[in-house]
């Protein structure tokens, strides 16, 4: 299993009575609840966590996308990945620069995303692996100002411009729905041939995971809801639509993202974890209303009939805002203990649901800087060697993954980008 | 151009348009008799209402449904990317419906389509009503945002008493849990088809075109409507030549459903 490292930049300084009076994205008020210096300090510890993450040695790092929100102040995910991608790069540091990525269904700057990426594999040396949201409706839609009936069509177009302009050996015009240029011809094209690795992230929907499966990317689940309740349900779904696509069962197309964290005991990582656990919950991704996670037009009709008959896949993000520590532990939103218990857990579950990466949280909420080091730390050293060798009894080539990290290029997609391009612009 | 059925029944009968190349079929709703009248629905789809139903009594109400917010066909919003689009498939539906200067209604997102239709079409109208239509924007008193709103903020946006009998009408759901989710599914799906035009700020340059209506305009406002409140109705007025104001009090963003007498009652005075 390839084991990345997951970081944000929240804000880690909130007062305790912020989720009884604020929203965690799009209106929380700035000036009344930051420090200046406090916000710098978040920057720094970030990309020091970073880094130290590297030096550890996980496969890769990575940061999400997220405009105007207290849990994570990452609007761009580039701009710190290109930090660490020259510091890796000077201090000889084999590590997956991984943007998880840049939202395609927000972005109205499409080019830019695939100039900033092709950046990327060239300050890396090519360790660039590609995650492509569609994208939140709060940042996608209100954050941008993006139709959310929109958002999807654009996340497709978007898509087929950027891998078009990533392998074009010719300059070529766009003629799109949303975006024309009249001249496309990146400098620098990626590294990578025939492109950098990409991942979709998916929350479940059936359709992102067979466009996944069809067009040989891979895909990407976050476990905040809880994957003791959802993972049966969605990573199920998945394999399942790969059985019935005719696709292996190779783990490595499956990347799942899971709050994680470790001390010498039980007792005492629940000792250290539990209130940042809960800070991270309750006022950052349970303080996002459901109003804000999905606005009318965002969710196929199809979908939302699906969602309203059975808001399964949803797990525990409705009592998340007064959830205790035994309820995120209980519902799988976090996994926290010893290494043998953190070990013992993230083995089955991903064997049992075929995960070949595991993106592992290892900051969160107000987690102090020093604290999340040494949880990144004793990670690296007692639980991550023993997740490495989940797949090493089988033979699975990894596509999905830089060849110079010792990924294998491939696979060939079923559909070429030109099946799906002529989608994309017909009317 | 297929025609089903024409009933006078409460139960409108409906009529199936062909626009757009073969690429959009425009259900219309069509109900009454008597001389032709064209109304356009609100943001959550066509809903068969007693003013419609009243209306029907008077004259034959051509209603037709926004694309995407028919029934079975919700992808035919994907056809339409703009404001453009969907004034030309509205105005060749009418076209092909025999319908010219006659009356158009348009409530809300309606109102704001009806405004651009006249605008557009200035010969094809007899009058204009206009219920609280949105397509303006005022940086002092911002359109309230109803499509990112939640459920309970949106009741209170579009009604002046939330708790009352119109407001439970409008959102009754089925009781068959499979029904239910389908009613949800679709009232939400509604929204996001028109929001298409006019999401996020509702101005797509109405303002800049408002001055070629030349149709005799009504502009009805509810007195307590908090989701474009009433200033809004001088700022119409303000730019089409022939138009006055009719406040209805007691009603907030829906007059119709709220106050369905005062409002029958100013908008027949105006059309007789």
């Amino acid at each position: 299993m390839k084991i990345t490292y997951f970081q944000q930049v929240p804000y880690r300084h909130l007062p305790p009575d912020f989720e009884q009076h604020h929203e965690a994205a799009v209106t929380t008020p700035y000036h009344p609840l930051t420090r200046p210096d406090l916000v710098h300090r978040a920057f720094g510890d970030a990309l020091g966590e970073i880094m130290h993450a590297a030096r550890s040695g996980f496969d890769a790092v990575a940061v999400t996308e997220h405009g105007q929100s207290s849990y994570d102040m990452a609007p761009n995910p580039d701009l710190l990945m290109a930090a660490a991608a020259h510091a890796t790069e000077v201090e000889g540091l084999a590590t997956g620069i991984y943007p998880m990525g840049r939202s395609l269904g927000k972005s109205r700057e499409p080019l830019r995303v695939a100039e900033e990426l092709a950046m990327l594999d060239a300050i890396s040396g090519g360790r660039l692996i590609a995650g492509f949201p569609v994208g939140l409706a709060y940042d996608a839609n209100i954050n941008n100002g993006v139709v959310p009936a929109e958002t999807r069509l654009r996340f497709d177009e978007n898509l087929e411009l950027v891998l078009k302009a990533w392998q074009a050996r010719e300059n070529f015009a766009w003629n799109g729905r949303f975006h024309q240029y009249p001249l496309v011809n990146l400098w620098p094209r990626p590294l990578q041939e025939p492109h950098p690795p990409v991942f979709v992230t998916g929350i479940g929907n059936p359709r992102t995971m067979e466009f996944c499966l069809r067009r040989g990317f891979g895909f990407n689940y976050f476990g905040w809801f809880g994957a003791r309740v959802t993972g049966r349900r969605v990573f199920d779904r998945f394999w399942d639509a790969a059985r019935r696509l005719g696709k292996d069962e190779n783990p490595y197309r499956m990347g799942f993202m899971q709050t994680i964290c470790v001390a010498d005991t039980d007792a005492k990582a629940e000792k250290l974890y539990a209130e940042h656990a809960e800070y991270f919950f309750r006022k950052a991704i349970g303080s996002i209303p459901m109003q804000r996670l999905a606005l009318p037009g965002g969710i196929d009709i199809k979908g939302l009939e699906f969602l309203f008959r059975d808001p399964g896949d949803f797990g525990i993000y409705e009592k998340m805002r007064q959830a205790s520590f035994a309820d995120l532990v209980e519902a799988g939103s976090v996994i926290c203990g010893s290494p043998a218990t953190v070990r013992d857990r993230i083995t089955g579950f991903a064997r049992d649901f075929r995960i070949g990466n595991l993106h592992a949280m290892l900051q969160f909420g107000s987690m102090p800087t020093e604290l999340a080091r040494d949880n990144i730390s004793l990670f690296a050293e007692q639980v991550m060697p023993a997740l490495r060798g989940v797949w090493a009894d089988q033979d699975w080539p990894h596509h999905w993954w830089p060849q110079r990290l010792g990924g294998t290029p491939g696979p060939a997609a079923e559909d070429t980008g030109t099946t799906h391009a002529k989608a994309v612009h017909a009317r | 151009m297929t025609t089903t059925d024409t009933t006078t029944t409460t139960e409108p009968g409906e009529r199936l348009v062909e626009t757009w190349n073969g690429e959009v079929t425009l259900r219309v709703r069509v109900a009454g008799s008597g001389p032709p009248l064209v109304y356009l629905h609100a943001a959550g789809g066509l809903v068969w209402d007693p003013f419609l139903a009243r209306l029907a009594e008077d004259w034959t109400v051509y209603a037709p449904e926004f694309p995407g917010t028919t029934p079975g066909d919700p992808y035919a919003v994907h056809a339409i990317d703009g404001v453009w689009d969907a004034v030309l498939i509205y105005e060749q539906a009418l076209r092909a419906l025999g319908l010219s200067d006659v009356p158009l209604i348009g409530q809300s997102f309606g109102g704001m389509l009806a405004a651009e239709l006249a605008a557009a079409y200035p010969a094809m109208f007899s009058r204009l009503v206009l219920l609280d239509p949105v397509g303006l924007w005022l940086d002092d008193a911002p359109v309230s945002n109803w499509v990112a709103a939640a459920p309970p903020e949106l009741v209170a946006m579009l009604f002046h008493d939330p708790s009352g009998e119109a407001a439970r009408k409008l959102l009754e759901l089925p009781e068959d849990p499979g029904e239910r989710a389908a009613a949800q599914a679709a009232m939400v799906w509604n929204l996001g088809a028109t929001a298409k035009l006019c999401w996020p700020v509702p101005d797509r340059g109405l303002h800049r075109r408002l001055h070629r209506v030349t149709a005799p305009t009504l502009i009805v406002w509810g007195e307590q409507d908090t989701l474009i409140p009433p200033l809004y109705a001088e700022e119409f007025r303000r730019r089409i030549a022939d138009s006055r104001v009719a406040i209805v009090p007691g009603a907030g963003h829906v007059p119709q459903m709220e106050q369905t007498a005062e409002t029958l009652r100013v908008v027949r005075g105006f059309l007789t």
